[in-house]
């Protein structure tokens, strides 16, 4: 059993560091050469923050009441939602990026209704289902970057999680009853591998608040505060969640490893964002960030936009001289 | 952002379902706006069918315009006694009412509103301010406004005004528009006010304390009239005042014609970036327009609808024809004295039946406007319109701001007056020849003396507000 741990404590590692450091820094790639179509009127802003919050804490539940049939349509409008949005600027041809998004999704139903039966087939699984993860994690941190979210509101969307993430795994269980219930089916929101008897994951959720505070950091101050964020996501994201099954057990029945990653990544983010604003001052805002040199300007011209929202219209001139 | 799009929502939804919008969440959309420029420095790509409405498919447009009709003409049939006569005399049904069924409804004049504006006011609306047009065109019409309108004018044109640079956080805006045109004034402060902008409203007070506001002041944007922006031009002139002696950026003009050559000075004089010249009227705010860069007059369809009728029929006019431009402001942005087809008796030319190529091509547009249709003059078979001789008497060597004439037809030739000294260093053949290359036969040249000149043609700029600092 203790050789178990150990192996499954360096394999969940291996997995969260891996996907931690791919994820982030294929957002911060994107960051740095996308820009993404906006609405014309909205910025992202604290209040945003509750929303999401709320939407995170009905979320999970719906998971677990869903009949796995409407789970399965659920993620699949969910993922086809983030991959168009976030990857219509960068694939022009509509044609090519919708049979792109298809092929991902069928090709995922595909393998977990067929290919489970073997490690190999799991392996093949987790390696795609993993890809379709990584691009929405990296495509919504950078709509919501993008959108104007800032790094002040990624910490503190962090340390709310941090405790959301401990009620949710440790008082109520639900955290566990999803792991468990999510594998092995079609679109897993997890990045993950599995090796033997051992399937190792990391939450969609959690790579996405990863991404979201790098790519947040580097927009606010540049490449160094980047770095440091990187830092802090793997150590605090990754490793410590990774190993603290040494310390903690936290190891169900089939040793699948169900850690409250946010309980210690949360903390150690809004630590880092105090930190980082002490020492940098301001965050720059995203036309500041734009005109800075952290951009490579020669970016992936946006494609004209979905339909605007239906708003209202407004008088063609606001002070007119109004006469007779 | 989130929020952003349910206050958007909500205001969509509150336009569909054809009820008074909520102003408070058109307030707080202003503000969203304001973020979105401080975030990202502009706003985002769809904001020209944000401001300008979806409107580049015909068949959308023809369709918003139905809903708009019909909506304002059922609620002026519960509402309004005199549209609830008006409507019954004509024998329509006013929630089918169909655009092409609107002939069977007189237009509404000036008039009307003059002698009975009780019968105009809706039963359903508390009466907050009322409004006097300023009576250059005869006896002032007086209108009362709702709170509600109110809020939602100073709304409505914060949000498009920010969105379209018009109007930042950081910007003084100085008015001189007539006291009386509460509507106007209330317009310019509540924009303000919502933008986070300050605003200076002075008046038609004596020009050289308008340009102290407009130097020391730090003014930015200035509100005014053609005549008083002129009035300005030639006392920064006599000043020794130029284009760094002023912050401005923008003025904005209306209510009477800009001419190019009064335009031109002012750009030279203030070194503005931009000089909008926009229409509007006391009875059918907030349906406005506004001139492209090509010089066409974009009417905002977003609030009302707009028809173009022939002169003499009354008809809808044909492509290159003049037309009276007639208004019908809809419910729910017009409340407490809506009217239903004012005929403004302004003046257009239709542009040629072609696609548009200005920068609002998604909008309909006509050609500028003319003057007011009860002051064309038919001389040697051809219409002479105001705004000919406005720019024809402008553009003298004199450059004599603002231009004052009085024009006349006797026996079909054209008869003019003007000052001694706008005429000054020209022989009469100068004078001839020159408003012969401004398309005027002027067959009759009469000077009167300078002293006499205001009485020639009254302008807004004569509505002169006095001050004690003026006087000491």
């Amino acid at each position: 059993m203790a050789d178990d741990l150990v192996f499954t404590t360096v394999f969940e590692l291996f997995v969260a560091v891996g996907g931690t450091v791919v994820t982030t820094v294929l957002a911060l790639f994107y960051l740095r050469r996308v820009r993404l179509e906006r609405p014309a009127v909205g910025v992202f802003n604290g209040r945003d923050i509750a929303v999401l919050l709320c939407v995170l804490a009905l979320l999970p539940t719906l998971y677990v009441v869903l009949a796995h049939w409407a789970l399965t349509t659920f993620l699949a409008i969910t993922f086809m939602a983030s991959l168009s949005i976030g990857y219509r600027p960068v694939v022009r041809n509509q044609g090519l990026l919708w049979a792109g998004i298809g092929l991902l999704l069928g090709a995922n139903i595909w393998m977990a209704r067929t290919m489970l039966g073997t490690v190999l087939g799991w392996q093949l699984y987790w390696v795609e289902t993993s890809v379709i993860v990584v691009l929405g994690a990296c495509a919504v941190a950078n709509l919501y970057v993008q959108g104007g979210m800032r790094l002040k509101h990624v910490a503190r969307f962090a340390l709310l999680l941090a405790v959301y993430d401990l009620v949710f795994t440790a008082v109520t269980p639900l955290t566990n009853e999803l792991a468990q219930d999510f594998l092995g089916y079609p679109l897993d929101p997890s990045f993950g591998f599995r090796l033997g008897l051992f399937n190792a994951t990391l939450g969609l959720g959690d790579l996405l608040i990863y991404s979201l505070f790098v790519a947040a950091a580097f927009k606010a101050y540049g490449r160094s505060a980047a770095r440091f964020a990187m830092v802090v996501v793997v150590v605090f994201g990754a490793v410590i969640p990774a190993t603290a099954p040494l310390l903690i057990n936290f190891i169900d029945a089939r040793a699948d490893v169900v850690v409250p990653a946010q309980t210690f990544f949360g903390p150690g983010a809004f630590a880092a964002y105090l930190w980082l604003r002490h020492r940098y001052g301001r965050e720059r805002t995203m036309k500041e960030f734009l005109a800075s040199d952290d951009v490579v300007h020669a970016v992936v011209a946006a494609t004209p936009a979905v339909a605007v929202e239906p708003v209202p219209a407004a008088p063609a001139a606001a002070s007119a001289a109004i006469v007779d | 952002m989130f929020e952003t799009g349910i206050r958007q929502l909500r205001l969509a939804l509150g336009m569909v379902g054809g009820k008074r919008l909520n102003t408070r969440n058109l307030a707080r959309l202003v503000g969203d706006a304001l973020a979105t420029l401080q975030e990202f420095g502009e706003p985002g790509a769809d904001v020209q069918q944000l401001v300008d409405g979806p409107f580049a498919d015909p068949e959308a447009r023809d369709h918003l315009a139905t809903r708009g009709i019909q909506r304002t003409a059922a609620r002026l049939a519960q509402q309004s006694p005199f549209y609830q006569r008006r409507f019954a005399a004509a024998g329509i049904t006013p929630g089918k009412l169909k655009l092409d069924e609107l002939g069977a409804i007189p237009v509404t004049v000036k008039s009307e509103l003059v002698e009975r504006p009780a019968e105009f006011r809706c039963a359903d609306t508390e009466v907050h301010l009322t409004t006097r047009t300023t009576g250059t065109t005869g006896k002032p019409a007086e209108v009362w406004l709702s709170k509600y309108e109110i809020d939602l004018w100073a709304g409505l044109g914060a949000l498009s005004a920010v969105l379209r640079d018009e109007l930042r956080p950081t910007d003084i805006m100085q008015v001189h528009s007539s006291s009386r045109a509460t509507a106007a004034v209330h317009l310019d402060v509540g924009s303000c006010r919502l933008a986070g902008a300050g605003c200076r409203v002075l008046g038609i007070v004596p020009p050289d304390s308008a340009l102290d506001g407009l130097t020391a002041g730090g003014a930015t944007i200035m509100a005014t009239y053609p005549s008083y922006l002129a009035e300005l031009v030639v006392a920064a002139r006599r000043r020794g005042l130029g284009p760094d002696d002023f912050p401005l950026r923008r003025i904005q003009v209306g209510g009477e014609v800009l001419s190019p050559s009064l335009k031109k000075a002012a750009y030279a004089q203030f070194g503005v970036e931009s000089i909008s010249d926009s229409f509007g009227m006391t009875e059918v705010i907030p349906v406005t327009a506004r001139t492209c860069g090509q010089g066409h007059l974009h009417h905002d369809i977003n609030t009302g609808y707009v028809e173009y009728l022939d002169l003499d029929t009354g008809e809808p006019a044909r492509p290159g024809a003049l037309a009276t431009v007639v208004i019908t402001p809809f419910f729910p942005y017009r409340d407490c004295m809506p009217v239903f087809r004012y005929d403004t008796r302004d003046v257009v030319r239709l542009l040629p039946d072609e696609p548009l190529t200005c920068e609002v091509s998604a909008l309909p547009a006509c050609g500028p406007l003319l003057g007011k249709a009860d002051h064309l003059l038919r001389a040697g078979g051809e219409v002479v319109t105001g705004r000919q001789l406005t720019e024809a008497v402008e553009a003298l060597p004199s450059e004599p701001w603002p231009g004052r004439y009085r024009a006349s037809v006797h026996g079909g030739r054209l008869r003019l007056a003007l000052p001694t000294s706008a005429v000054a260093g020209l022989s009469e053949a100068d004078a001839r020849a020159h408003f012969a290359a401004h398309g005027l036969d002027v067959a009759e040249l009469t000077l009167v003396p300078d002293s006499e000149a205001v009485g020639l043609r009254p302008l807004r700029t004569d509505l002169h507000e006095l001050t004690f600092a003026a006087g000491a």
